[in-house]
């Protein structure tokens, strides 16, 4: 019967021979043989059991599940997919719930710099400060209903005006028929 | 805050209209950028100026 060393083993799953001597050592996969000078061989049963570990290893199963599996009746296997399939479900909601979170975070980001608020106070103190009074600052209200209805509406809300304010506002800024 | 009808010149013309003449408005800038800069920031942007002429402005 043909026997196989580590090395061979290694190459042919793409794995590094450490891995397979890691797998030895906690009885995963032991070699059935050994060669005279003491290294390890492998059977074809062998091998047919390193093609059932990879195709586990592939679903993700850990190895631990993986050794209890090589030992039990492949009728098992049905069962350990499932509970495997159950936690890559809870993963997967895990990951959706960090991305709602995200999510939130950023639009809560993009939001704050929308609506940095320039406040009434914020506007009357500035215009103050530049030199505007009272009635300068009616005219201007006056000028901007004239000019830009619209975007007087926008601005007023912009800064957090009630609506009821703002539509007295603009009523006072209309010129008088 | 969609902004579509308010643009840098016609503000500027507001301004000009109620008699604020161009050293009150950097002044106007200056206050506005001392006290409260993101409000400034966020001011230019809503007037769609671009990003190089807000800095320039803001640097007054």
């Amino acid at each position: 019967m043909q026997m196989f060393t580590i090395g061979q083993l290694a190459r042919r799953y793409s794995l590094s021979r450490s891995t397979l001597i890691y797998y030895d050592s906690i009885g995963v996969l032991k070699p059935s043989g050994r060669s005279e000078s003491n290294y390890r061989l492998y059977s074809e049963d062998d091998l047919k059991k390193m093609d059932r570990i990879q195709l586990y290893r592939s679903t993700g199963l850990s190895l631990d599940s993986i050794e209890l599996l090589l030992k039990t009746q492949s009728s098992d296997l049905s069962s350990t997919l499932e509970g495997r399939l159950f936690a890559i479900n809870n993963e997967i909601e895990k990951l959706r719930d960090q991305q709602t979170v995200i999510l939130k975070i950023l639009e809560n980001e993009i939001l704050e710099k929308k609506t940095r608020v320039i406040t009434k106070d914020v506007w009357v103190s500035i215009l103050r400060a530049a030199g505007l009074d009272e009635s300068g600052m009616k005219n201007w209200h006056v000028e901007f209903e004239k000019n830009s209805p619209d975007a007087h509406q926008d601005f007023l809300e912009s800064i957090g005006i009630e609506k009821n304010e703002i539509a007295a506002i603009r009523e006072w800024s209309r010129p008088a028929i | 805050m969609n902004n579509e009808a308010m643009n840098k010149e016609k503000w500027v013309l507001l301004f000009k209209e109620i008699g604020l003449d161009e050293a009150t408005m950097i002044r106007w800038h200056k206050e506005f950028e001392t006290r409260y800069p993101e409000g400034h920031q966020s001011f230019l942007e809503w007037l769609n100026i671009g990003e190089s002429e807000i800095r320039q402005i803001r640097t007054m």
